[in-house]
């Protein structure tokens, strides 16, 4: 599903070059769920971005869902990623003027799909995240942080993409909220085969993803199988089993 | 494939910001106004100046005089031209359409104690029926020689006192008024006729400022102005009554220019505004951006939704303006008759100020103008955005 080989990304800030990844080579299943954690500025966002096609490799070859992003223009990314990638983000990042029924249908307005389809894929979507039908065209304003949270999670899976990127979905949210998040997540995993892909400081998250790698200072560290990782943090934080959680 | 940001979108945008975006579409209102009534003056003048002549009617004047109140016309010279062949007949009395005229420029005394000079025409009966579009609308046509006198609506209106059976003074002697007259919104209505004679007899000359006379339909027009201006004997020359007038609204070209140029001066400060605006919207919005390209709307796509609110701001400082134009030249046309303004002959002429479909169409454009002057830049720098460096700034 995702390949990436000697990734690397450098930004400029004054005379300074910074190595944001550096050779970074990665490989992910389809259907994981996975989570890319380390300190901030180790590239967790960065990689996170290319590979969703948001930002572009400065070197080395990047194969996403049977793609190869290096070589499509800006044009052609901006479709590849309409159809293949659903986005979350921290701060949710929902247009504050249109209902939470109109920022899900947002990216259906990128399809041939009529006004009455995009309307019912994105109730439908909405209804699997668990938002209440009174909500729908409430404005985000009008929402709790953990709903508008569900209703960016919604415009990600309305197109059904083949990959879902979360950067630090849970960072902005309550320790319920962030929990009913990464298990709607975790749910997408299962109960429809999404590889999910999420960046992530909050150790709850360990719980839920099968897979962990680990950055710092642009560099991959490690990937490690999340039941070791999982224990481990459940140790040093103490935090209670995962189907009290749930 | 539809890329398109909703326009919802962008309409809910323009209003979420809504005193910055009020402030904006006044500022636009106010050019828009000062624009459009400018606007309303040259159309008025030129309506007035312009419409006052017949299609087909010459103007017959001594070479070279820029109005009739320069121009001199001997008697003999009126007996010859009016046997020209090509000028049309009353159809009741079969004389030639020929109106012979005489003008003068006596001062008027306003309500607030001002005077100007107002145009008088010592005329014939024949020149009711050679200036079509003058019609008595009260009372009756002066007599002859009787010291009578009608009067154009809007002088009835500019000057106090003016109804039928009141008595005014100019020259040398007191003229009664005996009609008022309209002519359409043309200059006539700023006119004063009386008997030729009469006039003669006050001014102590006889002889006429100019002709008027109808062309035959069947007739080449241009070959009786070759006619008249070829005749030895006196040095006249005729040209259309249109022509004529059209050179009389000079003044109205001018100020177009001058409008042109005031709104090309209003309209960048207007537009530095809604760039402004629409610079604050983009910077407030980045994420919102970054977003929606990480989503899969283009560039183009982008700037098109901030062009459209930029647009969107113009066309509302359009209405605006437009509907407090029309408003202002209604409250000018009622406070103070219309607008004097002074012909080539010095004397004052009202102009109803009115906001034409073409002067509604004029602010539009220049509305749009602004509007896209006001949101390219900050739209294209809104397009220009990567996703990934628009999400990176909002965290």
């Amino acid at each position: 599903m995702i390949h990436l080989s000697n990734v690397s990304r450098h930004f400029r800030r004054g005379p300074d070059v910074i190595k944001a990844l550096d050779r970074v080579t990665l490989e992910i299943q389809a259907g994981r769920f996975v989570a890319l954690m380390g300190p901030s500025g180790s590239g967790k966002s960065t990689l996170l971005n290319i590979l969703s096609g948001i930002d572009r490799a400065d070197e080395g070859e990047v194969e996403v869902a049977g793609q190869r992003l290096t070589g499509l223009s800006e044009d052609e990314l901006a479709v590849w990623r309409a159809r293949h990638v659903g986005l979350v983000f921290q701060f949710y990042n929902l247009m504050p003027v249109l209902s939470a029924c109109e920022n899900v249908e947002l990216p259906l307005l990128l399809t041939d799909l009529s006004r009455p389809e995009r309307r019912r894929r994105a109730e439908l979507a909405l209804e699997v995240v668990g938002l209440m039908r009174e909500r729908f065209e409430h404005l985000p304003g009008a929402l709790s942080g953990g709903e508008q949270q569900r209703v960016a999670i919604a415009r990600a899976i309305v197109t059904d993409p083949d990959l879902i990127v979360a950067d630090e979905p849970t960072g902005d949210l309550d320790a319920r909220s962030a929990d009913q998040v990464l298990a709607l997540l975790s749910e997408l995993n299962r109960e429809f085969e999404k590889t999910i892909v999420l960046v992530t400081h909050d150790p709850r998250a360990l719980r839920w993803v099968q897979a962990i790698y680990h950055l710092d200072k642009g560099s991959l560290l490690e990937g490690v199988e999340a039941t070791r990782a999982t224990q481990a943090v459940e140790q040093t934080l103490g935090v209670p089993p995962r189907s009290a959680a749930r | 494939m539809s890329r398109a940001i909703p326009l919802s979108y962008t309409l809910r945008s323009v209003f979420q910001r809504r005193t910055r975006t009020a402030l904006t579409v006044a500022v636009m209102a106010l050019v828009v106004l000062a624009v459009t009534v400018m606007l309303s003056l040259v159309s008025g003048i030129r309506r007035t100046l312009v419409e006052t002549g017949e299609a087909d009617n010459l103007i017959v004047m001594r070479k070279g005089a820029t109005n009739d109140g320069s121009s001199m016309v001997p008697i003999e010279a009126y007996r010859a031209v009016r046997y020209f062949p090509g000028i049309a007949a009353d159809p009741v009395t079969g004389e030639p359409l020929v109106s012979p005229e005489m003008v003068v420029q006596p001062f008027f005394y306003r309500q607030d104690g001002g005077r100007e000079n107002v145009l008088v025409r010592g005329v014939r009966p024949v020149a009711f029926a050679v200036h079509r579009k003058v019609r008595l609308v009260e009372g009756r046509a002066p007599r002859s020689s009787s010291g009578e006198a009608v009067v154009g609506r809007a002088v009835a209106a500019r000057y106090p006192g003016l109804r039928i059976g009141a008595e005014m003074r100019f020259g040398r002697r007191a003229w009664k008024v005996v009609g008022i007259l309209e002519a359409g919104g043309s200059s006539f209505e700023s006119e004063v006729w009386v008997d030729v004679n009469d006039l003669w007899s006050d001014a102590n000359r006889a002889l006429y400022s100019g002709l008027r006379l109808t062309v035959a339909a069947d007739a080449d027009a241009a070959a009786l102005a070759r006619r008249v201006a070829a005749d030895a004997r006196w040095a006249l020359e005729a040209k259309p009554e249109i022509e004529y007038y059209r050179e009389q609204a000079d003044s109205a070209n001018f100020l177009f220019s001058l409008t042109v140029a005031l709104g090309v001066i209003m309209g960048i400060g207007a537009s530095f505004g809604a760039m402004n605006t629409m610079f604050a919207a983009v910077r407030s919005r980045v994420a919102e951006i970054g977003t929606l390209r990480a989503l899969g709307f283009s560039r183009r796509s982008i700037l098109a939704s901030f062009l459209a609110e930029a647009l969107v701001i113009a066309l509302a400082g359009c209405v605006v303006g437009v509907v407090l134009a029309v408003g202002a030249t209604l409250a000018i046309n009622a406070a103070l008759l219309g607008v004097a303004i002074n012909l080539m002959t010095f004397t004052t002429a009202t102009v109803q100020l009115r906001v034409s479909a073409g002067n509604a169409l004029f602010a539009l454009c220049f509305s749009v103008l602004l509007g896209f002057a006001g949101g390219f830049l900050p739209a294209s720098r809104a397009a220009r955005l990567s996703p990934a460096e628009a999400l990176r700034r909002r965290a």
